[in-house]
């Protein structure tokens, strides 16, 4: 219900920038720049095995120390960060961008139009995702590609229906009506009426997009159904090294507080305090 | 419910008719799209097939020279896709071409894991969720609206083969209480269910928190306050019932989440559901299953979406826009 | 309100837990794919639920199974096995030579291990199964241990002729049956040997090592097989288990396409040979450096393994000389260039075990100092075989298990024959070694077999078809509740019926 109290509060009169969204952003901001520079700063190869370090620990030469094939565990999760960064906002601009305009459409021409997106948008809804991801992914297994397009394809749904709804909302109501009746653009009304009252729960609904995505995506890599080894995907980096738990339990948690983190920081970033 | 304005009953029906007609779509495009996607997989299906049924120490290039004669995979592909439509336009969903069983039997088994194990998962959820959410709404700021938002968010960002090992490390092997893995017993479902339950609690012990409060600020329980009324009486009466819609709707989509979301933890937990079987199916290039999972899956789907329509226009017969 | 119902909940639940008669609790990561015996015969025959004519003990050597003793006639053709006279099935009917020649028969039809023997006819007389062959097979004996040739009761099969229930003559029968994940066991009323220890075994498909680590440590499961290696030393360490390993005839090789222009120089394979490092490989992913294969077979394969053979071992400096004597030269990229094509090729393994894709990629970062680019494709089990076939496949890792058919001359004669196989040689054939081991196959005596045996090892070691990279272990552990327990490293049978409850 929040997203209706969304948008009855004029977007203006709200403070943006609560406590909490700026905790999400500085955290976001850090893994950002972690994932980005991670890389360029450790020059070492996050696949380059050194049997010989095996599973050392934080501190001596490998700065958040190594894992069971002594690969560099800093290395691995700056790769595995990026990958997960940028996996999930590929997905979530590639769902996004097409289901908001389907979404637009619908609401603005409706008719047979807004029929068949409808019918189709339930009849997808009703398949499962999973089905979409595995089948896709059977066709080149552990490459990006089909992994990207299967969660993007389960995620569009989503987008398409808020916007639909939301702006269909906003396209009834009698301001919008009369501007329309007074002969201004299609673009204008989208832009200055319709964008701003759909803008906040379009965040909101990306952040969940996203979360969704890196969760999947790891989760995926965790039933070695997704990503392969040795791709540094912090979700196979879990389970890769959980039989070492009793040995290194601070290597195991690495990776898990990463996406926690990750997590963490999109939920704080769009979280709308309705008090 | 007793008797319905006839508009409210045509409206009922209205809603049944177009859940059917979903229905009906959604076993087409399954059916179609199975075997389609899975036909157009690289590679030879009768080797998967002899893979997944005999194993890899296996002999499978003879092996599956003997699936192919026995399963017709040399006819041309339309004569195939035809043969399998035909099939599930009787209702006849055919064999599992890796363990010969019908699908009807492997769906009963396997469905019916998922089920119990997401059923249990929901039910320990509305413990947990809802009756926190309420609290939290009625105290707003308050320490369980605070404790429970971190708790929320904690969960939520915790991938749920995470959040399972956590528990099993701590309910298994330091407490010794439930067992790490295993089907059968309600023992065994404790550890599993727990670690859906406490994700789909996170969100709808929110989704309860934001209806409570939305309802709390309106003017009516304001004046059901002032009339006197007991603070029981106006929870029950007034908060209960209208913040209801959102948490039924809501958990619509957890159910979802739930039949889909299990199959990370049925793996982890050795359990023989249906994701579980989704994911072998398709490993093994074994249409019949796959399909019968998928239809299994999307029904559901369409009768807990069906559930929900005749549940919230029992809770509010006031006809609405979509 | 919350809190006392949860307390209630866990009280009922730890209850439920505590039955009177306990079944003992195995747990192992094989799933029930199908109930056929083509398919999941092996679990039945462990399970001690069916049985096979002949049977095998830890050293190899074949013992009676629902056969009490078996001979050739002179001329080798013509094969008698008598049946035990006690022997039922669980339905109550005897096992009758009627009976297991039909099953026999059957199963020759089939794909499976008996498929390959040159076999004439299969006939009941009297209490015996006749086999009659085209020509002389000694290793006719060992070929009737393997699990597809289970006997099952007629009752099995049902109206459609395919296997729906399991009624074998072993000293358990099925209680239930879910597949792909459970089924539970109880001692048979039919059973004339020794009483099972145990009345009752629940055996339970979990397919994730770490979770059944976990089983064993809670205390939660009796019997576990096949343990992660990183596990093993942690259980260990832990008072109330038992772990036992053996090792078992299965070795991890790089299946090699002779015929592809990048291997076909048998000093490139033997430079790829010298350049994996084996020791660290073992030592690291599966915790154990003395299964570093230095040939072929390991130890524990009676016969096959040769002490004195110059073992294959890392070094290189020989492998960069070799692979600069077949022409390749390092190019700009570091990558080695021959005739102008770099030497890149693809790896392609499988995820069915769980250490060939770790152990594929230490390979990958191996070869790589020699200037040998692999890429590492993880796919189904069934690829290599499907591009072994249409000669695609360049190089594959592969985990092959000798013990099929409990004399390796089996597996031998089908990996090795000229063509390959799935999971032997791929574009490869050797004269000499062919005639070998046709002639093993016909030679009974130990003796006269032996220096042919070593012959055949040697030129599998020099010729390299296939490039032996580990052997392999299996650890099992027991809950110290149970003793009696009994490994067999040929895993045909794990005695359950001989456990018993500790005092």
């Amino acid at each position: 219900m929040s997203t209706a109290d969304a948008t009855l509060v004029p977007i203006t009169q709200r403070s943006w920038l609560t406590p909490s969204r700026m905790a999400g952003l500085a955290l976001l901001g850090l893994l950002a720049l972690f994932a980005l520079s991670g890389p360029l700063l450790v020059s070492v190869d996050p696949s380059e095995q050194d049997f010989a370090a095996s599973l050392a620990p934080p501190g001596s030469d490998y700065l958040l120390g190594a894992d069971h094939y002594g690969r560099s565990m800093l290395a691995r999760l700056a790769y595995g960060a990026r990958l997960s960064f940028g996996m999930a906002l590929l997905t979530v601009a590639t769902a996004a961008v097409p289901g908001i305009l389907l979404g637009l459409l619908a609401a603005w021409r409706g008719g047979w139009l807004e029929r068949v997106l409808d019918l189709v948008s339930t009849v997808l809804l009703a398949l499962p995702g999973l089905l979409l991801v595995l089948i896709l992914l059977a066709f080149a297994p552990g490459t990006f590609g089909p992994l990207y397009l299967g969660l993007a394809l389960t995620l569009w749904i989503e987008f398409y229906r808020v916007t639909w709804v939301t702006a269909g909302g906003v396209l009834k109501q009698p301001h919008v009506e009369a501007t329309r009746l007074l002969g201004f653009g299609t673009s204008y009304i989208l832009r200055s009426l319709v964008l701003p009252e759909i803008r906040p729960i379009l965040i909101t609904l990306s952040a969940f997009a996203m979360s969704t995505a890196i969760i999947a995506i790891s989760t995926l890599s965790a039933i070695s159904v997704g990503l392969r080894p040795p791709t540094p995907e912090l979700g196979a980096m879990i389970v890769e090294l959980l039989p070492y738990y009793a040995e290194a339990p601070l290597h195991v948690l690495m990776p898990g507080i990463l996406i926690f983190l990750l997590v963490l920081g999109l939920q704080l970033a769009t979280r709308s305090d309705a008090r | 419910m007793g008797s319905l304005p006839s508009a409210g009953r045509n409206r009922m029906k209205r809603l049944v008719l177009a859940r059917l007609l979903q229905a009906g779509l959604v076993m087409l495009v399954v059916g179609i799209l199975c075997f389609v996607l899975v036909r157009a997989l690289p590679g030879d299906p009768a080797m998967r097939i002899a893979a997944g049924r005999y194993g890899p120490d296996a002999n499978i290039t003879e092996a599956a020279e003997q699936v192919r004669r026995e399963l017709g995979l040399d006819q041309p592909l339309l004569v195939q896709l035809g043969a399998s439509l035909g099939q599930l336009a009787r209702l006849d969903l055919g064999h599992s071409v890796v363990t010969g069983l019908p699908i009807t039997k492997e769906l009963r088994i396997q469905l019916g894991a998922t089920l119990w194990l997401s059923g249990s998962a929901l039910a320990l959820s509305l413990l947990l969720g809802p009756p926190i959410g309420l609290l939290a709404g009625l105290r707003r700021g308050g320490w369980v609206d605070n404790a429970s938002l971190g708790g929320a968010i904690v969960l939520r960002s915790l991938p749920p083969f995470v959040l399972g090992l956590l528990l099993i490390l701590v309910f298994a092997m330091l407490l010794g209480l439930f067992p790490p893995a295993g089907y059968g017993t309600w023992r065994d479902l404790a550890l599993p269910a727990l670690t859906l339950a406490l994700g789909l609690a996170a969100v709808s012990s929110r989704v309860a928190r934001d209806a409570v409060a939305a309802v709390a600020r309106t003017p009516y329980l304001a004046f059901a306050r002032l009339k006197g009324l007991p603070e029981a009486v106006v929870v029950r009466r007034h908060v209960l019932r209208n913040a209801a819609i959102p948490v039924i709707s809501y958990l619509a989509l957890q159910a979802i989440y739930l039949i889909e979301g299990v199959v990370v933890v049925e793996t982890l937990f050795g359990i023989p559901g249906i994701g579980h079987a989704l994911v072998h199916a398709v490993i093994a290039r074994d249409v019949p299953m796959v399909q019968g999972t998928a239809l299994a899956m999307g029904l559901l789907f369409v009768v807990i979406a069906m559930a929900v329509d005749l549940a919230c226009h029992w809770l509010d017969p006031r006809p609405k826009r979509t | 309100m919350t809190t006392k119902l949860v307390a209630i909940a866990v009280a009922v639940l730890s209850m439920t837990g505590m039955a009177a008669a306990k079944p003992l609790k195995v747990v192992g990561p094989w799933e029930i794919a199908g109930i056929d015996p083509a398919q999941s015969g092996f679990v039945f025959s462990r399970m001690q639920v069916a049985e096979t004519l002949v049977s095998v003990d830890a050293d190899g050597k074949l013992t009676a199974g629902l056969a009490t003793s078996w001979s050739a006639a002179e001329d080798g053709l013509t094969w008698r096995f008598r049946l035990r006279e006690a022997a039922r099935f669980h339905d109550g009917s005897a096992v009758t030579a009627a009976i297991v020649a039909d099953t026999l028969r059957k199963v020759q039809g089939g794909a499976g291990a008996l498929s390959q023997v040159p076999v004439a006819g299969i006939e009941p007389d009297g209490e015996d199964v006749v086999i009659r062959l085209s020509k002389p097979f000694a290793a006719l004996p060992a070929y009737l241990v393997n699990y597809t040739t289970i006997i099952l009761a007629p009752s099995s099969i049902g109206a459609s002729g395919k296997v729906e229930r399991i009624v074998g003559s072993g000293p358990y029968r099925v209680k239930s049956l879910t597949p792909p994940l459970n089924m539970q066991l109880e001692a048979a009323a039919e059973w004339a040997g020794a009483k099972p220890g145990i009345a009752e075994v629940d055996y339970q498909a979990v397919g994730q090592g770490e979770t059944r680590a976990l089983m064993a440590e809670s205390g939660e499961a009796d019997l576990v097989f096949s343990m992660l290696p990183v596990s093993v030393e942690r259980l260990k360490r832990n008072p109330n288990l038992d772990v036992r390993i053996a090792t078992i005839p299965r070795t991890r090789l790089l299946k090699v396409n002779a015929a592809s222009p990048l291997f076909s120089d048998v000093r490139v394979r033997r430079a790829i040979s010298a350049t994996l490092d084996r020791e660290g490989t073992t030592r690291v992913i599966l915790r154990n450096a003395d299964l570093a294969a230095t040939q072929l077979f390991p130890k524990a394969l009676a016969g096959w393994h040769d002490p004195e053979l110059p073992p294959l071992k890392r070094d290189l400096a020989a492998a960069k000389a070799l692979l600069a004597e077949a022409g390749w030269t390092p190019g700009a990229d570091g990558v080695l260039h021959k005739d102008g094509k770099p030497f890149s090729f693809t790896l392609l393994t499988y995820a069915s075990w769980p250490e060939l894709p770790p152990i594929a990629t230490a390979i990958q970062a191996q070869l790589k100092q020699v200037g040998i680019d692999a890429k590492v494709s993880v796919g189904n089990a069934s690829e290599i075989p499907a591009r072994h076939k249409d000669g695609t496949l360049e190089m594959g890792l592969v985990s092959r298990l000798y013990s099929i058919v409990p004399d390796a001359i089996g597996t031998l004669r089908d990996d090795y024959k000229s063509g390959g196989s799935d999971w032997g040689a791929t574009g490869w054939s050797n004269d000499e070694l062919n005639a070998l081991v046709e002639t093993m196959a016909q030679t009974s005596d130990p003796a006269a077999r032996a220096p042919m045996q070593r012959r055949a090892i040697a030129i599998l070691q020099s010729e390299l078809p296939s490039i032996p990279v580990t052997w392999s272990e299996l650890a099992v552990v027991a809950n110290k509740r149970v003793t009696g327990l009994r490994i067999d490293p040929l895993e045909v049978n794990y005695g359950l019926a001989a456990i018993r409850w500790a005092q």
